[in-house]
């Protein structure tokens, strides 16, 4: 499996969607001048454009990554000479899920470093009235990257069954969007206005989906890093449980599909 | 040859076809009405979900596509004329939708406290932005500071005004705010509390076009200020109250005679108070905006 991570490493670091991504990482030179135009909180708002664009980056990443790693080597072959080998498809797709998320968490480092540079910039330009707790800096940018894992994750699952990039691709972004409104619709239909507008059926469909979609919103953690609001370590504790379950269930799907699919 | 010259052919007429629209372009766009430049924005309970993950970041770029707009229009023109009125109504809106998607953004508090209270006189908006405000930012002391001043300067009441003021002593240990608080109570030194209260801000502002703005309020406050002083010492001395501002200036009271930088002319109401026709905002600006509005004076 080692061998699959370190080949899908190496794929995604010469591939050009990988290069034209990280272009954007351009965009963080301006942050410090953006910053500028807020009136009161100057430093707030690079952290805001900080995370915002790191954000941004590895969803596009997640995305493409994810949706377009097993159709690649679906249409030029490669399958078919991992079949050969003696190989389970099911190493052969964790391991490139395993090569992709750590692609993932090495961005978000990279990133992570030069989002801390450019805020460290901006507070020594415009100093904040509220001390900067670089720790939910830090920690809403890893629990950023675990969120975008789970979502190569849905485009892993989605790629093992379709026949073009369009159903990852799609399957994915709706996924990501569905995925960070599911818990304000849920506590919208818990609400007693909800409760006499909205008929049990769409409420009881609703909260269906509320447990079959990831909930994303649990990952968003910008709201504390940007106004050093204190983290919550049990909170922090469960998402991270819930990350490795969800994720777990999504790659188990996945390689149970992926083995049953027929190569052509 | 023909077909290595027609692509640089096109591409000259193509470069050509774009000098003489330019023109026009720009200059459609610099007269574009004003509701066309702020935009229009989607309900923000349909924002809330299209942009995902990225509220933040959303709120932020509506208050500043608000504060370009504003500073746009304020840099046009030199501090007394006002050519085009800032749509006010559009820009409270806007506010608004971002501070739903990011009710803890400064900016937009600080920026909506400016024009509510002092442009359009909407004193009860403008407090229960910054009470929604306070729910989010608990440990700001500049939102009960701003709801503080607007109870007291503008609603007149000392109460409450006193109350807000506690709670900014409290969070920023700054004994000023006790001291006002106490003042509050006392329903005293209105225009002294004014001076503190645009002092602070102006200090503090680093954008140049509300920084102005602040400045310009300030100067006529001081200029209140130095007519309280000259009719206070012309009663002690005269026993009576001056009737006009002239009186004092020609008694040697008040050297030089006091200029309103919003253009008005400053006068003595029966009661002794201090005050202006300019009502501390530039006429024209003032008149259209209601009227744009649609919505009363509430200090009438």
């Amino acid at each position: 499996m080692l061998s699959i991570i370190n080949i899908s490493l190496k794929g995604i670091f010469r591939d050009r969607i990988f290069q034209g991504i990280m272009a954007l990482a351009v965009l963080f030179l301006f942050i410090p001048s953006a910053a500028s135009l807020s009136m009161r909180q100057a430093t707030e708002l690079s952290i805001t454009l900080s995370l915002s664009l790191i954000s941004f980056i590895l969803l596009l990443l997640a995305v493409f990554l994810g949706a377009t790693t097993i159709w690649k080597d679906i249409e030029r072959r490669y399958t078919f000479s991992v079949i050969s080998l003696p190989l389970s498809r099911t190493i052969y797709l964790i391991g490139r899920f395993f090569g992709i998320a750590l692609f993932i968490l090495i961005t978000a480092l990279f990133l992570g470093a030069v989002s801390l540079l450019v805020i460290k910039v901006s507070s020594s330009l415009y100093p904040p009235s509220r001390a900067i707790q670089w720790n939910s800096i830090i920690v809403a940018i890893f629990f950023d990257a675990l969120k975008y894992i789970i979502i190569v994750a849905v485009a892993m699952l989605m790629a093992t069954v379709g026949t073009s990039f369009f159903l990852p691709i799609f399957g994915a972004v709706s996924t990501f969007l569905a995925g960070t409104i599911t818990q304000q619709v849920y506590d919208y239909l818990q609400s007693p206005s909800a409760q006499k507008v909205v008929s049990s059926v769409v409420r009881n469909a609703a909260q269906l989906l509320y447990y079959l979609l990831p909930n994303l919103s649990s990952f968003d953690l910008k709201v504390n890093a940007i106004y050093s609001i204190p983290l919550n370590p049990s909170g922090l504790s469960l998402t991270l449980l819930y990350f490795i379950a969800y994720t777990g269930i999504l790659l188990m799907i996945a390689s149970i599909l992926f083995e049953r699919r027929e190569m052509k | 040859m023909r077909a290595i010259n027609r692509p640089f052919l096109f591409l000259l007429i193509g470069i050509f076809g774009y000098g003489v629209v330019l023109g026009p372009f720009t200059a459609y766009m610099k007269h574009k009405p004003v509701e066309e430049k702020l935009g229009y924005v989607p309900s923000v309970n349909l924002l809330r979900y299209v942009c995902a993950d990225q509220k933040e970041f959303v709120g932020a770029a509506l208050l500043t596509k608000v504060m370009m707009y504003f500073g746009g229009l304020m840099d046009k023109h030199d501090p007394n004329v006002v050519t085009e009125m800032p749509d006010y109504l559009g820009m409270s809106n806007m506010i608004h939708n971002a501070l739903k998607l990011d009710p803890y953004n400064m900016d937009g508090y600080y920026f909506a406290q400016s024009f509510l209270t002092w442009d359009v006189k909407q004193y009860v908006i403008a407090n229960k932005l910054l009470d929604y405000g306070m729910k989010y930012r608990t440990w700001d002391w500049y939102l009960p500071f701003f709801a503080g001043f607007n109870h007291a300067f503008f609603l007149k009441d000392y109460k409450k005004a006193a109350e807000y003021y506690q709670r900014a002593g409290e969070l920023s240990g700054d004994p000023l705010y006790f001291s006002l608080a106490g003042r509050y109570m006392q329903k005293s030194g209105q225009t002294d509390l004014a001076i503190i209260y645009l002092s602070m801000l102006e200090k503090g502002e680093k954008n140049q076009t509300v920084k102005k703005n602040y400045q310009i309020r300030l100067a006529a406050f001081k200029e209140v200020r130095r007519i309280e002083l000259a009719r206070d010492h012309y009663i002690k001395v005269g026993g009576s109250l001056p009737v006009t501002v002239d009186t004092l200036s020609r008694s040697g009271l008040l050297s030089p005679p006091p200029t309103d930088p919003y253009g008005g002319q400053f006068y003595i109401e029966a009661d002794g108070k201090v005050t202006t026709t300019s009502k501390f905002a530039f006429s024209k600006a003032k008149s259209n905006n209601l009227k744009k509005s649609g919505e009363p004076d509430e200090r009438d």
